[in-house]
């Protein structure tokens, strides 16, 4: 049997039916009687000096067991730049900001003591907008910017630029000037989008000999433990974190938030405390995929060649850097990807407001880039006259072809897909005749992703009974990797069925160092280094094996929970016999791998201020959508919506086919109706499921899907993370078909009813951007 | 005040604030959390229960109107080693679960309404939905097992029906 087809299955979940039977225990079902509740006083004002702060008070009020403030964890956290206290600490820099917390027997009793804390806070006027954030005269939101620790060297930073990125390649202004280009520019914005995971953040701190011990809803256990350690002054490897099925994360529960206050109060009573973000404080402090602006320029010959890009991308970070520093590198290999262009420059920059601070959400900002690029690509065929699909067929990423950093992608892989879209759209018919007297449009759209590889370590010990027990720091958060393809893979290489294989759920005792669980890296990077820790199992095993069957290890294969001879099935004996042996001989059969970035290098001098210079795994996909918009109400109806997606190789059809259903779903709100807006005092207006419009089962269509398998990867089997990228191009297929079915530039997302009204009327404003300066360089920190 | 009603099966006294919420009872005071508690506003469906077996959001039921009622949560829909119901084995088979925190209020809502609606049409069973938000799987996936659900239910019937004639 091949490797790959001992590993290929549509194996369903194994946690499917506690789920279903609501006997799963998510960290926010773990309420004992003899836990103490937390309950966090935040700010209600976006900017401010804290003028007097003293919670002694409340620990004279009924049931209170302890109170925080920042003074008791005063290290800072952050991503790049550590720019984050973990409770308020002489500023208050967004609406919501947790000041200080009360611990109390019962979560009543902790809100009551709430009052009696006394806070004094002299308001400043709030820095609510990017615009405001860039003029020369703004107020600093991070007055001692200057005196943060920098955590990675290389990005440029001032005032209210947090980060800064740029990518530059070949000499543009020789591209802009050359006779025979015409110029377009487009300008974009986009808004927020919260997450909305069932369960929210939640985490409940124990301190356990003397460490910290946190069980939470997490995504980055050692993201939390790291971070613990550093805003309580501790080693990190005094906390501890464990983590229970996650109620959904989506890349929210990608950084650290709550959990370290609950080490902290657990420090103090000695007491397990909960810590649960109500469903307001959720919304209204969400770590949101962050509002943009964009403005991008391209110089295309009559022929329909890119000959030059220039770009600017500002990224709300909100109060805090937070992985909008990580993400300013992700502009170069989003916007800067999809399409083979001669010379390029794109900058992309964090900047601070007072407002929530933002985050990571699936595919990140990939997903607004796409959507700009997109639609720019669009703006370019119906300025110079080029039919949209062919421009993309020409001009689409292949084979040797370079990106903005010099890196040099490897295979046609993006061509061949639209091919794909084709036979697909021949194979389902279209729906026009579905539209019904409204404006239809179809339009077919690529992007490009990654894999976030990094490092990952497992190891897997092969027990007597012929099982075997994955130890890693991986997650289950619903997309089904914990359940489906580590077990998947482990068992092909060990010969045994998925459900022998155990899979340990994250300690941080248990197992060694992980990036996390997102960025499509699970089923890679812990997959590749469970394969490296079952290349070891193996050999101890057939080591064993070739000394009770007198045979050479290298004739002997695994194979159905056995180890035969080479060419001789059922000859041998069991793996259990085999691991009976070596227990009292040798000693019990264990395993370790790892398995980290290639890093893979960019052009000398063409990446700058970026984590990760060129893509290791680049993943690739074709999104076509049709809609239907009612001219009279300006709602958009999706009537079908296809996709083909680098996957590599597919582990688990069923689930990726899962995976791209609820992403492209996600990606419909997105485009449509999840809208957040900033109010004037700084708030998240839309703080419950009344004012946020989620995505309800008749807002959706199925999506018809083809895996294209093949692509180039380092993951195992040619395995690409397959759960993140069904989001990136949805936005991007929405707009495109909209614009076309009702004849005007779309520049904007969510493309909600109102908007498209005033489109159709030419009511709405173009963006425009001021604080973006014309001259590209003008936008940089040199 | 006290409110007297039958909870999967066993009689429940409680003795406080009616205005309570049904769902905290059952979280907190029973430590039955396979109902979730998620927007606590009606709109979500995770914390849906049978109560005398009608689908409700158990965020709001005050738990002084349920005297003499018969409350099911998701554990006393299949307890203990019973079998699953048959949507929630379909569901299981058709690998339709992915984070779950809203599956328990599916499968409440879901149940009654295959049980009162033996013929419903997909645009149906999505109107049926409306209550129930998922942010994980896209929906398609659980109304194709609910709609394949339905035609196994109908084509038992018609098998059992004509043995009787």
């Amino acid at each position: 049997m091949s490797e790959a087809s001992a590993t290929v299955m549509n194996l369903p979940r194994r946690d499917a039916q506690d789920k279903l039977r609501g006997r799963t225990k998510y960290t926010n079902d773990r309420a004992r009687p003899d836990m103490l509740h937390a309950v966090l006083l935040r700010s209600t004002v976006p900017a401010g000096r804290i003028v007097r702060l003293d919670a002694s008070p409340a620990l004279a009020c009924p049931g209170v067991r302890a109170v925080a403030t920042g003074a008791d964890a005063p290290g800072l956290y952050g991503i790049g730049i550590t720019d984050h206290p973990l409770l308020a600490i002489d500023t208050i820099r967004y609406h919501g900001e947790p000041i200080a917390v009360v611990a109390a027997e019962t979560e009543e009793q902790a809100r009551s003591a709430l009052a009696a804390i006394i806070l004094e806070i002299e308001p400043l006027a709030p820095v609510l907008t990017m615009a405001e954030a860039l003029e020369p005269s703004a107020r600093l939101i991070h007055e001692d910017w200057r005196g943060y620790e920098v955590i990675t060297e290389g990005g440029a930073r001032t005032g209210n630029i947090a980060w800064e990125a740029k990518s530059s390649r070949g000499d543009v202004d020789a591209a802009f000037a050359r006779p025979d280009v015409r110029i377009v520019e487009s300008s974009f914005s986009v808004g927020r989008q919260s997450h909305v995971p069932f369960e929210p953040r939640v985490a409940i701190g124990s301190w356990e000999d003397g460490r910290a011990h946190i069980q939470t809803s997490t995504q980055v256990p050692w993201t939390v433990r790291n971070v613990t350690g550093r805003v309580m002054q501790l080693p990190p490897g005094r906390v501890r974190v464990t983590v229970p099925p996650v109620g959904g994360g989506f890349g929210l529960k990608f950084d650290a938030s709550i959990e370290p206050i609950t080490a902290l109060l657990a420090r103090m009573t000695g007491r397990s405390v909960m810590l649960e973000n109500t469903r307001q404080e959720e919304m209204a402090t969400c770590l949101c995929r962050e509002n943009a602006e964009i403005r991008i320029r391209s110089a295309v010959t009559a022929e329909g060649e890119i000959v030059g890009r220039e770009a600017v991308v500002l990224m709300d970070c909100g109060a805090y850097g937070g992985e909008q520093v990580f993400l300013t590198t992700m502009t170069a290999h989003t916007l800067g990807g999809n399409y083979r262009v001669g010379a390029t420059r794109l900058v992309s920059r964090a900047v601070y407001t007072n407002t929530p601070p933002n985050g990571a959400f699936r595919a990140c900002n990939g997903v607004y880039n796409t959507f700009a690029l997109e639609r720019h690509t669009d703006e370019i065929c119906d300025f110079l006259g080029f039919d949209p699909m062919e421009f993309r067929k020409k001009n689409v990423l292949g084979d040797g072809d370079l990106g903005p950093t010099g890196q040099v992608f490897e295979d046609d892989v993006l061509g061949p897909m639209l091919d794909r879209m084709e036979t697909l759209r021949a194979k389902t018919g279209t729906l026009e005749a579905k539209a019904d007297g409204r404006l239809y449009g179809m339009a077919t759209t690529v992007g490009t992703w990654f894999v976030f590889t990094g490092p990952s370590a497992a190891t897997v010990n092969l027990n007597a009974d012929g099982s075997a027990t994955l130890v890693t720091s991986g997650v289950e958060i619903g997309s089904g990797t914990m359940m489906q393809s580590l077990p998947q893979i482990v068992a092909g290489q060990l010969g045994l069925s998925p459900d022998q294989v155990i899979v340990r759920e994250a300690d941080t005792d248990a197992a060694g160092l992980d990036v996390g669980v997102g960025g499509g890296r699970t089923t890679v990077s812990i997959g590749a280094a469970s394969i490296s820790a079952c290349a070891e199992v193996k050999e101890k095993l057939l080591r064993a094996a070739g000394e009770m069957l007198q045979t050479r290890p290298e004739d002997l294969v695994l194979q159905g929970g056995r180890v035969e001879i080479s060419g001789r099935p059922g000859s041998g004996t069991t793996i259990p016999a085999v691991v009976a042996h070596a227990q009292a001989s040798t000693g019990p059969i264990t395993g370790s791998g790892a398995f980290t970035a290639k890093n893979t290098p960019a052009m000398a001098g063409c990446a700058m201020g970026h984590f990760i210079d060129a893509l290791d795994i680049p993943v690739f996909v074709v999104h076509e959508a049709e809609v239907a918009v009612d001219p009279d109400t300006g709602h958009v109806e999706v009537l079908a919506y296809r996709v083909v997606q680098d996957v590599g190789r597919a582990l688990n059809p069923r689930a990726v086919m899962g995976q791209i259903q609820g992403g492209v779903v996600q990606g419909l709100g997105y485009a449509l109706h999840e809208e957040v807006t900033i109010t004037a005092d700084g708030r998240i207006a839309q703080d419950d499921f009344e004012t946020y419009r989620l995505p309800l089962a008749g807002d959706v269509v199925p999506v018809v899907a083809d895996l294209y398998e093949g692509a180039p990867s380092l993951g195992p089997l040619g395995a690409k993370g397959a759960g993140e990228v069904p989001i990136l191009a949805v936005g991007a297929a929405i707009a495109c078909a909209v614009s076309r079915a009702i004849g005007k530039p779309v520049r904007q997302l969510p493309l909600t009813p109102p908007r498209v009204l005033r489109l159709l009327h030419d009511r709405e404003p173009q963006p425009d951007f001021p604080h973006i300066a014309p001259g590209w360089a003008t936008n940089t920190l040199g | 005040m006290t409110v007297t009603f039958r909870l999967n099966g066993e009689d429940y006294r409680f003795r406080d604030d009616p205005m309570t919420p049904l769902v905290d009872i059952l979280r907190q005071e029973r430590f039955l959390t396979g109902t979730k508690a998620v927007c606590r506003e009606g709109f979500c469906g995770a914390c849906t229960v049978h109560v005398d077996a009608e689908a409700v959001p158990s965020c709001l039921k005050p738990v002084g109107l349920l005297e003499g009622c018969e409350v099911v949560t998701i554990e006393g829909l299949s307890a203990g080693h019973q079998a699953l119901h048959p949507l929630q084995a379909a569901f299981e088979a058709a690998d339709a679960v992915q984070c779950g925190m809203c599956f328990p209020g599916m499968v409440m809502s879901l149940s009654a309404f295959m049980r009162d609606n033996p013929d419903a049409s997909r645009a149906d069973i999505k109107a049926a939905m409306v209550g129930n938000i998922c942010r994980c799987t896209g929906y398609e996936r659980i109304v194709d097992t609910v709609a394949d659900c339905l035609a196994q239910q109908l084509h038992t019937a018609k098998v059992a029906g004509g043995a009787g004639v």
